[in-house]
C-alpha cells in the first residue's frame, strides 16, 4: 500500500513504512546520515538526519521516520539548517581534523557535510580528547579512534550481517570506543567491508592506507574473479598501479554489496616484481628467455610434429577455470579444430561447476526456508554467498544444514519446507547425485555448485568438457579428462600438453603423482603469472595476463554472464591467453572466429544450463575410476580459488604474531 | 498543609523488613483479595481512575500506559524501575529497604493488572544492601505463598526476578533499563518501537518506578476516589518528595500534590539561620530551578511545568545563598557527561564540551563568548537526542546562566589575558 | 593475603550458583551483569577469564562481554583495592560540603580520583549521586553507606581499614592492583601498538592540527564568501601565532635549563 505524502514541496508516493531518508530519494533529495544505512537500517544514533515534518514540535530523524500519508516534509530551512550545524559542530568538537592525512580526504561524509551544513567555525578553546591512533585491529584494518564519530556502522554490520560480533563499542560517553575482545584480533572473511561502510577515516585497510588521494584514482567496474560469486566491483588504479577494490553497492543480485577480504585485498600479486614477463624455454636443466615468436614457433611445430608422429590423442589442452569465456571458447575451437578432443578445465578435484535443472539465481536463497551444504563448507569456497546464507539465516529465519548424508540433511529440514536451496562443492559426483535424488520432491529446490575457479561454469558451457562443445553440446569425438591425460603422461603416450592457469601439481586430488607424469610428457606449454609448482615443471612458461589487465566476460555459479574489464596495464611482454591463442593459432594455420561471432549474445546463448541433467551427471564422470576418499580439504584461500595467484607470493603481509596472511597457505 | 504518611506510614517505627510485622498491618490482603475477588480489569480501572501518574519523572498517567498494551499479546512482562539515579533523589531506596515488602505488593497487584506472568525489578548497582533486602524478602514473600504458581488456588502464576544493575544512570531511562536487563549495554533505544509494543525480549512489556507500583497497595485499600480526593485538578494523590540542599531537616517527606513549594521547604525545617534562598530545584537534576517569585505556586506537574521546570522524580533540592552557581553547574553537566551512554552525538558530544568549558569556569579560566557558548550549545542540543539524558544537560544550566549571570561572568578573563589555554 | 587464583577451580564452585542464576531469566544473556557481580565478588574484579566463562555461559562473544562489562562503572575490568571508597561529588553533597571530605580524602589517602593506594589496600573513586542526600555528605564503603562524612568520621573510618577493624567486609582480592583500575585511553594513545604506516610518527595529529587549537575548519568557499568568517580567522590565527611563539620559547627555555 502506498502513502502519498510531499517532501520539499514535491509529491511523493512511496510503500507504507519507507523511511523519510528513502522516501527522500526518489525525488532526488539528500538527506545526511551517518549511522543509516540502506542495508543496517536506522540505529539513530547521529542524529544528522534532521527533517522539519509539519505539526511536528521537534526535529525528526529521517531515518527513523515512517512516511504517513498526507505528511508534510522539509528537508531544507532554517531550522533544519541549525540543527544540521549544530550537529556537525558537535562532531567536530573532538575530530582531529587531520584530514591532510586522513586516507579519507576526499571521500569523507563529514568532509562532505561540513562543507555542506556546517558553520564554519568553531567555538571550541579547549583541547581535544585524545584517543588511540593508528591501533592495529588485526590483518586488515587499522582504526584510529580520534576521527571515529561513533555511528557504529561497522559494530552492525559485524552483528546483523556477518554475524561474528567481534567488533564493539567499549567505554561509554565521550570515551567509548570501537574495540575487539581484549587480544584478539579482527578477523573474518568480511572484514574489509567496514572500511566502505565507515563514513569517515577512523577505519582504514592496511594495503590501502597513506597510498593515494581518492582523486587520483581511475575506477572501473569490473568482476572479481576469485570465486565463482562472481561479486561486482570497482578496481581503483593510480598511476598504473592497482591500488584498491572496493564493493558496487547497488549491485545487490550478486554480492548484496559486499566484498570478501580475498575479493578486496587478495590484488597485490598484480604488482609483484616476481611475475612473469617473458616466455620461459627450457634448455638442459634450466630455464632462458626466449620472444614470443620463438615460444609460439616452439609450441606449434611440437603441437604439429606430435600430431603427425602419434595423432591427434597425443596432444591434450587443460584450462578454462580462470579464463575468460571468449578465451575457453577460443581454447577448445583451436584445439578441435585440429582435431584434438583431449579437452578438460578440470585440473583439480572438482568434477562438475554447472547445476542443471534446478539452477537458480543468488536471491533465491534468500526465500529459501532452508538451505542445504552438501560437501565442503562453502565459507572459504564462495564466502559471499556464505554471506547471504547468513543473511536467510538470521533475517529471513532459513535453517542451515551441513549434513553429512542425505538422509541427514532431509532430517534437519523444517517441517513442510517447500523452498530449499541446495549447495555442493561439484566435488564428489555420487554424493551430488544422492543429495539432488533426495531433494527431488521439494516443490521449489534451487541449486548451486560452488566452484573453487572464477569461472569453472564459464569453462564448461564454452565447451572445455571432453565430452561437450560450446553450449553443451556433445562433442563430435569424446576426448581424455584431466586425469585421463595424466595417465596418458605417465604411460608415454602424451606428447604435448598445454594448460591455462591452472595448477594441477599444487591442486589436483594427486599433486605428487602429476608432477612424476609431466616428466614424461617431451613438451608441456604452461601459461601462468608466476613460476608456479606446474609452471616449473614445464617446457615453455608463457606470462599471461590476470583479470584485471583483461576484457571478457565470466560466468558465476548462478549462471548470470558477467562484464570483466580492463583495470590496469599488464607488465610489457605479457599476453592474454588470447592473445597467445591467437599466436598459436597463426603457427598451426587455424581461422579464429571474428569478434563479432563471438558477441555477448553468443555467449549468453552458450550460457544456457541444459535441463536435462542435474548434480552428479554421468556424463561428467571422470574416466578414471574415482576420486581418492582421503583427499586433504584443500586450502581454498591458498591458491585453488585465486586467480592464478601462487600463495607464496601474497602480498598482504599481517603483522600480528598469531596469524598468518590472507593468502597463507597451511 | 501536613505530611500525610501512606507509603512512608510505619517507616522508622515498625521492622516493615519482616513480613510478619508488615501482614500484621494490612500487608499482601490487598493482593490476595485482588487474586480472590477482581479481574485484572478492576485493577486497572483503579489505577486509571485514581488519577495515578508515574512517580520516576515523566508523570505519564499509569493506567494508560498499561491500556496501550496490545491486547492481541498476552505474553507480556512488568519490570519495575529501582534504578533511582536522578541527582537528589532518595525515594525508591529508601522504599526498597525500608518497606519491601510494599513494593513486591506493588509488583504483584501491576502484574496483575496488566496480566504478565513474569516481573522484574531492576535495582540499581549501588543499593547492594538494598538488593538483598528485597531478594529477602522476596524469598518470605514465596514461602508464604504470595509469589509463584496458581496464587491462593486461583491458578495465576506469578515470577518475579530480582536483577542488580551495575552503575549506569541512564539505566533509569526505561528503555536503557530493558536493554541492560537484557545483559547488553544500557543503550536506550530507539523508540518507536515503544516498549509497550516491543520491549523486554520483543515483547509487550510496561516499566513502572517503584513509588508508582507501591501506591496502588494504598490504591486499592482505599479506592481510586480517595487518592482521587487529593491533589490538584490533573495531578493526583499523594507524592514523596527528597528534599535535600540547604534545608536544616533534609529527607523524604510525603505530601499531596498541590502542596506549595515554599511549604515543602518549611516542612523540612526551613532554611539554615541567617541564610536566603536563592533556588530550588524542584525536580531532580534534569529540572530547571525556580526562584524566589515562584514559591507559592503549588508543587504539581502541571504548575512546575507551567514554571519552566518539572516535578520531575521529586527531588527538591534547595539551595541559599552560599551557592556557587557556578560549580553547581559544572556539577550538574559533568554528571550528564560522565552518565552519557554516548550513542547519539548531542549528548556524547555536547555534554563533554560544556563540562569542559564549564570546568574551566569554575577555576577562573573563561575566555570571552564562554557565557553564550554555554547557552547556545545548550539549547542546540536539546530536541535533538535520541533520549532524555541529553535534554536534561540544559534546563538547570540556562536557569542559572539567565538568573545568575554574573557569577558566570566573573570568571572570564580580561581581555588582554585571554591566550587560549 | 594470599595472591593464588585458581580460575578453574572457582568457575567450578560457582557453577551451579551462576546456573540458577541464569534460569531466573527467559533468555540467557540476560544473567550477565548478575553473573559478572558473582565473579568480581569472588576475585575482587571481573578477570579476563571471568569474561570469558561468561561468555561462554550466555552463549555470546567475548567482545560482546567485554562491550557490556565496560558499560557499567561499578564492575571492575582490572584489579582494586580490598577497599573501595567511593565518596559522593553529587550536587547535593557538593554544596553541603563534598568538596571539602573529597580534599580530605584525598590528602590522608595520597591518591587521586580512580586510584589505588601503593599497598594495594584502599582504591578511590568519586562518584555520582549516591541517592542519599538527605544525610551529605556522604560515602559508600564497598556498597555500604557512611553519612554525614566529617574530618573525624574519614579519619576513624581510614584509622579502621588499616587496623583491620573496620566492620565492612573486605573485598576479595585475587591479584595486586595497580595505580588504577580505570582503562584510560589516554594511555593507550603513548603505549598502544601503532600500525604500519605510522611508525615513528609521534602523533600523526599534528600533521595536520598546527595552529588549529581552536577546531576551525578551513573551507573555500567560506573564505571566499563570508567576510565576517575571514576576519575571525584571521584575529584568531593572530592570536594563535603569539601563543605558539611563546610556547616554542617557553621549551626552549626548558631545554636550556635542562641542559645545565
Amino acid at each position: 500500500m502506498n502513502v502519498n505524502l510531499t517532501i520539499d514541496g514535491v509529491p511523493v508516493s512511496v510503500p507504507k513504512g519507507t523511511w523519510l531518508v528513502e522516501a527522500a530519494k526518489t525525488v532526488q533529495q539528500e538527506i545526511p546520515v551517518y549511522c543509516y544505512h540502506t542495508k543496517l537500517g536506522p540505529a539513530g544514533l547521529c542524529r544528522v538526519c534532521l527533517v522539519d515534518i509539519e505539526g511536528m514540535p521537534k526535529l525528526q530523524i529521517a531515518c527513523n521516520t515512517p512516511a504517513a500519508e498526507g505528511m508534510v516534509v522539509r528537508t531544507r530551512g532554517a531550522r533544519v539548517e541549525a540543527g544540521r550545524a549544530m550537529i556537525l559542530e558537535l562532531l567536530l568538537v573532538n575530530h582531529p581534523l587531520d584530514c591532510p592525512i586522513c586516507d579519507k580526504g576526499g571521500e569523507c561524509d563529514l568532509q562532505d557535510y561540513a562543507m555542506a551544513y556546517a558553520r564554519g567555525n568553531s567555538d571550541v578553546v579547549d583541547p581535544k580528547t585524545r584517543k588511540p591512533k593508528a591501533v592495529d585491529l588485526g590483518p586488515t584494518i587499522v582504526l584510529d579512534e580520534e576521527r571515529c564519530v561513533v555511528c557504529q556502522r561497522c559494530v552492525r554490520f559485524d552483528d546483523i550481517i556477518a554475524d561474528e560480533r567481534q567488533l564493539v563499542v567499549k567505554d561509554r560517553g565521550a570515551h567509548d570506543i570501537i574495540a575487539t575482545a581484549t587480544g584478539s584480533p579482527y578477523r573474518h572473511n568480511f572484514t574489509g567491508n567496514v572500511t566502505e561502510l565507515c563514513p569517515v577515516g577512523a577505519l582504514t585497510s592496511k594495503t590501502y592506507r597513506f597510498k593515494s588521494r581518492p582523486w587520483d584514482l581511475n575506477r572501473t567496474q569490473t568482476t572479481c574473479t576469485q570465486c565463482a560469486v562472481g561479486c561486482q566491483q570497482f578496481a581503483d588504479v593510480r598511476y598504473g598501479t592497482l591500488l584498491r577494490t572496493m564493493s558496487v553497492e547497488n549491485d545487490d543480485a550478486i554480492s548484496d554489496g559486499w566484498l570478501c577480504d580475498r575479493g578486496r585485498y587478495n590484488i597485490g600479486f598484480y604488482a609483484s616484481p616476481d611475475r612473469l614477463t617473458q616466455p620461459l624455454y627450457r634448455k638442459g636443466g634450466s630455464f632462458v628467455q626466449i620472444g614470443w615468436d620463438d615460444a609460439f614457433a616452439l609450441w606449434g611445430k611440437a603441437i604439429t610434429d606430435a600430431i603427425a608422429a602419434k595423432g591427434t590423442p597425443s596432444v591434450g589442452a587443460i584450462g578454462g577455470g580462470r579464463l575468460t569465456n571468449e578465451e575457453a571458447y577460443v581454447l577448445q575451437y583451436l584445439f578441435r579444430k585440429i582435431g584434438v578432443a583431449n579437452l578438460d578445465w578440470r585440473s583439480g578435484r572438482q568434477r562438475q561447476a554447472t547445476p542443471g535443472a534446478n539452477g537458480g539465481a543468488l536471491t533465491d536463497i534468500e526465500l529459501a526456508q532452508a538451505i542445504v551444504i552438501a560437501g565442503e563448507s562453502i565459507e572459504e569456497r564462495a564466502p559471499v554467498l556464505w554471506l547471504r546464507v547468513r543473511k536467510a539465516a538470521l533475517r529471513g529465519g532459513a535453517t542451515v544444514v551441513h549434513a553429512a548424508t542425505p538422509a541427514e540433511a532431509v532430517a534437519a529440514l523444517p517441517a513442510g519446507a517447500t523452498r530449499v536451496a541446495l549447495v555442493w562443492d561439484g566435488i564428489d559426483l555420487a554424493r551430488g547425485r544422492a543429495f539432488a535424488d533426495a531433494f527431488a520432491g521439494v516443490a521449489e529446490l534451487s541449486t548451486y555448485v560452488a566452484s573453487e575457479q572464477g569461472n569453472a561454469r564459464g569453462a564448461e558451457a564454452m565447451g572445455m568438457l571432453p565430452w561437450s562443445g560450446p553450449g553443451y553440446a556433445a562433442a563430435r569425438a569424446r576426448g581424455r579428462d584431466a586425469a585421463g591425460m595424466f595417465e596418458d603422461a605417465r604411460n608415454g603416450s602424451l606428447a604435448v600438453l598445454s594448460m591455462f592457469g591452472v595448477n594441477p601439481v599444487r591442486n589436483a586430488a594427486d599433486g605428487a603423482a602429476v608432477a612424476q607424469a609431466l616428466v614424461k610428457v617431451p613438451f608441456v606449454v604452461v601459461s601462468e603469472l608466476f613460476l608456479t609448482e606446474t609452471a616449473d615443471r614445464a617446457t615453455l612458461v608463457l606470462p599471461a595476463k590476470g583479470a584485471f589487465e583483461k576484457t571478457g566476460t565470466t560466468l558465476n555459479l548462478a549462471g548470470d554472464l558477467l562484464p570483466v574489464n580492463a583495470a590496469v596495464q599488464a607488465p610489457d611482454g605479457v599476453l592474454s591467453d588470447l592473445e597467445m591463442l591467437l599466436g598459436l593459432a597463426a603457427q598451426l594455420d587455424v581461422d579464429l572466429p571474428r569478434a563479432e561471432e563471438l558477441d555477448a549474445t553468443v555467449i549468453e546463448h552458450m550460457a544456457h544450463a541444459p535441463e536435462d541433467f542435474g548434480f552428479g551427471d554421468s556424463r561428467f564422470a571422470s574416466d578414471v575410476a574415482s576420486v581418492p576418499e582421503d583427499v586433504p580439504p584443500a586450502t581454498i584461500l591458498s591458491g585453488g580459488g585465486t586467480w592464478r595467484h601462487d600463495p607464496t607470493l601474497a602480498t598482504l603481509q599481517v603483522e600480528t604474531p598469531s596469524s598468518q596472511p590472507v593468502g597463507a597457505t597451511a | 498543609m501536613p505530611v500525610t504518611k501512606v507509603l512512608t506510614a510505619g517507616i522508622g517505627e515498625a521492622d516493615l523488613r519482616n513480613i510478619d510485622v508488615y501482614r500484621e498491618r494490612g500487608g499482601y490482603r490487598q493482593w490476595e483479595r485482588a487474586v480472590r475477588e477482581l479481574k485484572p480489569g478492576d485493577v486497572l480501572d483503579l489505577a486509571e481512575k485514581s488519577g495515578l501518574r508515574g512517580r520516576g519523572g515523566a508523570g505519564f498517567p499509569t493506567g494508560k500506559k498499561w491500556s496501550f498494551l496490545p491486547a492481541e499479546k498476552p505474553l507480556r512482562y512488568l519490570v519495575c524501575n529501582c534504578d533511582e539515579a536522578e541527582p537528589g533523589t532518595f525515594k525508591d531506596h529508601m522504599l526498597i529497604a525500608e518497606a519491601p515488602h510494599l513494593v513486591l505488593e506493588g509488583i504483584l497487584l501491576g502484574s496483575y493488572g496488566i496480566e504478565c506472568h513474569h516481573a522484574f525489578i531492576y535495582i540499581r548497582g549501588e543499593f547492594k544492601r538494598g538488593y538483598e533486602i528485597f531478594s529477602a524478602a522476596l524469598d518470605e514473600a514465596r514461602k508464604a505463598g504470595f509469589v509463584g504458581d496458581d496464587l491462593f488456588g486461583s491458578g495465576f502464576n506469578l515470577e518475579v526476578t530480582v536483577q542488580r544493575g551495575a552503575g549506569a544512570y541512564i539505566c533509569g531511562e526505561e528503555t536503557g533499563l530493558l536493554n541492560s536487563l537484557e545483559g547488553k549495554r544500557g543503550e536506550p533505544r530507539l523508540k518507536p518501537p515503544f516498549p509497550a509494543i516491543e520491549g523486554l525480549y520483543g515483547m509487550p512489556t510496561v516499566v513502572n518506578n517503584v513509588e508508582t507500583l507501591a501506591y496502588l497497595v494504598p490504591i486499592l485499600e482505599k479506592g481510586a476516589e480517595w487518592f482521587a480526593s487529593v491533589g490538584t485538578e490533573r495531578s493526583k494523590g499523594y507524592k514523596i518528595v527528597s528534599v535535600s540542599g540547604h534545608v536544616q531537616r533534609p529527607g523524604n517527606y510525603e505530601v499531596a500534590l498541590g502542596t506549595t513549594v515554599r511549604e515543602i521547604i518549611d516542612i523540612a525545617g526551613g532554611l539554615r539561620p541567617g541564610r536566603n534562598l536563592m533556588a530550588v530545584q524542584p525536580g531532580g537534576g534534569s529540572s530547571a530551578c525556580i526562584f524566589e517569585e515562584q514559591l507559592d505556586l503549588p508543587y504539581d506537574y502541571e504548575n512546575m511545568a507551567k514554571a519552566g521546570s518539572m516535578l520531575g522524580s521529586g527531588a527538591f533540592v534547595v539551595f541559599d545563598d552560599s551557592t556557587d552557581f557556578v560549580k553547581a553547574a559544572h556539577n550538574l553537566v559533568r554528571f550528564f557527561a560522565h552518565e552519557s551512554c554516548g550513542q547519539c552525538t548531542p549528548c556524547r558530544e555536547g555534554g563533554h564540551w560544556l563540562e569542559r568549558v564549564l570546568e574551566r569556569l569554575v577555576h577562573g579560566r573563561g575566555v570571552s563568548g564562554d557565557y553564550e557558548m554555554l547557552l547556545r550549545v545548550s539549547g542546540g542540543i536539546t530536541g535533538l537526542n535520541l533520549c532524555a539524558l541529553g535534554d536534561s544537560i540544559e534546563p538547570f544550566l540556562k536557569s542559572v546562566l539567565l538568573r545568575f549571570p554574573e557569577q558566570f561572568r566573573a570568571r572570564v578573563l580580561k581581555a588582554k589575558e585571554t591566550v587560549p589555554v | 593475603m594470599t595472591r593464588e587464583r585458581d580460575f578453574p577451580e572457582l568457575l567450578e564452585r560457582v557453577t551451579p550458583e551462576c546456573l540458577r542464576i541464569i534460569a531466573r531469566y527467559e533468555e540467557k544473556r540476560s544473567a550477565l551483569l548478575m553473573l559478572a557481580h558473582v565473579f568480581q565478588e569472588h576475585e575482587g574484579f571481573v578477570s579476563p577469564e571471568a569474561v570469558l566463562a561468561i561468555s561462554e555461559m550466555v552463549g555470546i562473544t567475548p567482545a560482546e562481554t567485554e562491550g557490556t562489562i565496560s558499560f557499567y562503572t561499578l564492575l571492575y575490568r582490572r584489579p582494586v583495592g580490598k577497599y573501595m571508597l567511593q565518596p559522593c561529588r553529587g550536587l547535593a553533597c557538593a554544596i553541603n560540603g563534598a568538596e571539602d571530605a573529597m580534599a580530605y580524602f584525598r590528602e590522608k589517602l595520597g591518591t587521586s580520583n580512580l586510584e589505588t593506594t601503593l599497598d594495594g589496600l584502599v582504591s578511590y573513586e568519586e562518584v555520582e549521586c549516591l541517592a542519599a542526600c538527605d544525610r551529605a555528605p556522604c560515602m559508600q564503603v564497598n556498597l555500604e553507606f557512611v553519612y554525614d562524612l566529617s574530618p573525624a568520621k574519614i579519619d576513624e573510618l581510614l584509622a579502621g581499614i588499616r587496623a583491620g577493624t573496620y566492620p565492612v567486609k573486605a573485598m576479595a582480592q585475587t591479584d595486586p592492583p595497580g595505580r588504577t583500575w580505570e582503562i584510560r585511553q589516554d594511555d593507550q594513545v603513548s603505549t598502544g601498538r601503532k600500525a604500519p604506516g605510522a611508525t615513528g610518527v609521534e602523533s600523526p595529529n599534528n600533521a595536520g592540527g598546527v595552529g588549529d587549537k581552536s577546531g576551525t575548519i578551513m573551507l573555500d568557499k567560506i573564505i571566499n564568501r563570508d567576510v565576517e568568517f575571514f576576519r575571525e580567522t584571521r584575529e584568531r590565527a593572530v592570536l594563535d601565532s603569539r601563543a605558539v611563539v611563546e610556547s616554542v620559547e617557553e621549551g626552549r627555555e626548558e631545554a636550556e635549563h635542562a641542559r645545565h
